[in-house]
């Protein structure tokens, strides 16, 4: 086990010190989506009873939080890009879900994985000094490595 | 024999027709017809669409010719106009199933998208609490919730929010309030992912949020996706009081299940809260009840649990950035972490914490976390008050007292919402509106009537401060009062508009107090140049132990005018006999520049 959190670790400080600004370039690591889509004063007046969204008679679906998290094509699949848009919008609790072992959106991810719930939430677990290897890991990268951890 | 079969065929197709036509009459106004194109008697005989985009019309006539919109819905299917079909999937179910059309629905790209996306299992009303920053939520809100029936959990599913539709240039506050009450802004349908609706209420805004399991059966899951289709391609006027988040959510409702005539409870005005009850009174609607804390709650009733060890080795970790653990066991640590951890997350959204700050903070916990094996030793909060059981929100009081030994009767009426003497049974604690609230008299004394007073809005919010979180609290509240000269000793209105911010404690569960420094100005007819400002500084003590509710307040007032200085002390107490029933008595003492008013009044007061 050890040797591969060495090898991990190893692997992601090599692509960080590589590309020291591909960290958390994405905007999308820990803290950046606590504000995502609810940013700016209309939140703050019409929110809530209401929706800051312009309004267009032609498009009517299902409008998720615009992200700035960009996979710039290291994400592909159908899966592959469930998994990424559910992290880059549920990080932060994935992140304490997975310190803990367990959580909903553990759950969630098995589900759109198509996984055991219990082993994707001990491999979370275990890995996560590979999933969040420093501070600044972002959606980007977590998915990568949870794909990754998975496929082992 | 052939012979005979055609004529025989058609003897029947002319009846058919006959009879066909008949139903087209009769269907134009029957309850299905007339909720799916939300058709609404009119005072006067007729009917009018609450729908305003012609779009959501197919005949010219439609938004108020139930029988002409039917008609052409029925050609419509039959032509071939698919774009134009497509706009209808829930009409097409409806007339279907029917009989009034046989031909196939056709391939709708877009419509058929939405519907996968959804992967629908079934919907839940939710309702979130009320958020007492923002004034167009301070009644609680509510929202629907098409399930999924993906597997893992309800975080992949989708909410539907009715709202208004506010852009850059009508953002401000003052345009908003004239906007929500003229019917300025348009509103209309939005469908979310779930897990963004947790973040805005539960993350963001603190609001814990309940999940109301709908019943429903799947011809009314398939018409409930079809027909919030329909409607998200169209638009509406949306005013705050009447038709607005709640209400429209009745009228939608109201389409996929006619029986349940939610949409004709609320006439005049709708509040979150009432719409959740009256979907509630119709027979076996509700299946589930599922409880969400928001972030707060959840921080609160964690850091209730730990003991003194660890609520020390938290507030270490959240003031000093300190990661001391050294007394606790692995258990404990974990309640610590996850505790921490969440409570950075709220400073991060507060702005409390720097995103570098938070990102420091947040990822040593984690990787502490991550390291232990033990689960954390607190339980989940529990489900605690059923909405349902809450009292309901107008109030009609009738009472008889006694001022400066003149005895009264008394009758208030207050539209909504809930006031602190109120049982606060599943109520947000220590908030208060007063929408409205009249009070009207009689005095004995020369048989005289008079309007005594008449609040215009009020609204208080004590919330208490803890180690954890520091609220601010804070008053607003206009009134007209009848009120004293202390001179002339004659009566005369007095428009009240007042401030204030302070600061509440909780001493004990059931006992807080509080403080606020309050400016006033008033505008009167009887006081030098009509009119005074001032500050004043109240404080008060809440004591509520459910069915019996104490409030003492006092309040120092200095003021322009050496009449209006005054030095006010009240105190009430209340027993609930039923969650919507309960009496009171209360007590008024106002120092009044030498003309002091002794107050004593007794009140039965009733919900409904």
């Amino acid at each position: 086990m050890k040797k591969i959190y060495m090898v991990s670790i190893a692997a992601a400080t090599m692509m960080f010190a590589g590309n020291a600004s591909a960290v958390d370039s994405t905007g999308c690591g820990l803290g950046s989506m606590a504000w995502r889509g609810h940013e700016g004063t209309i939140p703050q007046v019409a929110a809530v009873t209401t929706n800051n969204v312009s309004f267009s008679s032609q498009t009517f679906g299902i409008t998720s939080g615009t992200s700035g998290c960009d996979p710039q094509g290291r994400i592909n699949g159908g899966t592959g890009r469930m998994v990424f848009n559910f992290l880059q919008n549920n990080m932060e609790q994935y992140a304490l879900d997975a310190a803990k072992g367990s959580g909903e959106t553990l759950a969630t991810l098995a589900g759109i994985l198509n996984v055991d719930e219990a082993v994707l939430a001990s491999k979370s677990k275990e890995n996560f000094a590979v999933l969040f290897p420093t501070q600044d890991a972002d959606a980007v990268y977590v998915t990568v490595q949870l794909l990754e951890i998975m496929k082992a | 024999m052939l012979r005979c079969c055609f004529i025989v065929f058609l003897v029947l197709i002319t009846f058919v027709k006959q009879s066909f036509a008949l139903e087209v009459d009769e269907f134009a106004y029957s309850k299905d017809w007339l909720a799916v194109v939300h058709y609404q008697e009119k005072m006067f005989g007729g009917y009018k669409s609450s729908i305003d985009s012609d779009s959501f019309f197919v005949s010219g006539e439609g938004k108020t010719n139930p029988k002409k919109e039917l008609e052409e819905t029925i050609e419509l299917f039959n032509s071939a106009n698919v774009s134009r079909i497509c706009h209808f999937p829930a009409r097409h179910k409806l007339l279907t199933k029917h009989g009034f059309i046989d031909a196939k629905y056709p391939k709708c790209a877009d419509y058929n998208s939405f519907y996968s996306d959804l992967r629908p299992s079934g919907v839940t009303l939710l309702f979130t609490d009320a958020y007492m920053n923002n004034p167009s939520s301070l009644f609680g809100h509510t929202l629907l919730r098409i399930d999924t029936s993906r597997k893992g959990t309800q975080l992949l599913a989708h909410g539907v929010n009715y709202g208004a539709f506010v852009d850059e240039e009508t953002a401000n506050p003052m345009l908003f309030a004239v906007y929500g009450l003229t019917g300025g802004y348009m509103g209309g349908f939005t469908v979310k992912p779930y897990y963004d609706i947790i973040n805005l209420y539960n993350n963001i805004e603190n609001r814990d949020i309940w999940e109301f399991g709908l019943d429903l059966t799947s011809y009314e899951l398939d018409l409930f996706v079809a027909h919030l289709w329909e409607l998200g391609h169209s638009q509406t006027p949306y005013y705050f009081f009447t038709k607005n988040c709640s209400y429209m959510l009745m009228e939608l409702l109201d389409a996929v299940r006619p029986e349940l005539e939610l949409s004709k409870e609320f006439p005049l005005h709708t509040i979150p809260f009432d719409t959740v009850r009256v979907v509630d009174s119709r027979e076996g609607m509700i299946k589930t009840v599922n409880y969400r804390p928001s972030r707060q709650s959840k921080i609160k009733n964690q850091y209730e649990q730990m003991n003194s060890r660890q609520k020390k080795a938290l507030l270490r970790i959240v003031k000093d950035s300190e990661y001391n653990f050294e007394e606790l066991n692995d258990e404990e640590k974990a309640g610590v972490i996850e505790t921490a951890y969440q409570f950075v997350q709220y400073q991060n959204v507060e702005k409390i914490l720097t995103r570098t700050e938070y990102r420091e903070k947040s990822f040593t916990l984690l990787k502490e976390r991550s390291n232990l094996k033990s689960e954390a030793n607190y339980e989940p909060l529990e489900k605690g008050e059923t909405l349902i059981k809450a009292h309901k929100s107008a109030r009609l009081s009738l009472g008889v007292g006694s001022r400066n030994g003149e005895n009264f009767q008394e009758i208030m009426f207050r539209p909504a919402y809930h006031s602190l003497i109120d049982n606060t049974y599943a109520y947000l604690k220590g908030a208060e509106i007063n929408f409205l609230n009249i009070t009207a008299r009689h005095y004995d004394n020369g048989n005289k009537y008079v309007l005594n007073n008449v609040d215009l809005a009020g609204i208080k919010s004590l919330s208490p401060r803890d180690s954890l979180f520091k609220p601010i609290s804070y008053t607003i509240n206009a009134s007209i009062d009848r009120e004293m000269n202390p001179v002339s000793e004659e009566e005369g209105y007095v428009f009240n508009l007042k401030g204030g911010a302070g600061a509440a404690y909780e001493l004990h569960k059931r006992l807080w107090v509080f403080m606020l420094l309050n400016a006033q100005v008033a505008y009167g007819g009887f006081l030098e140049r009509n009119q005074w400002a001032g500050t004043g500084l109240g404080a008060g003590v809440i004591s509520d132990f459910g069915d019996f509710r104490i409030i003492l307040g006092a309040e120092n007032m200095f003021a322009t005018s050496k009449y209006a200085s005054k030095m006010k002390y009240n105190a009430e107490a209340a027993y609930s006999i039923t969650e919507n029933f309960y009496v009171s008595a209360g007590y008024n003492y106002w120092d009044n520049y030498g003309k002091d008013i002794n107050e004593v009044k007794f009140s039965i007061k009733y919900h409904f």
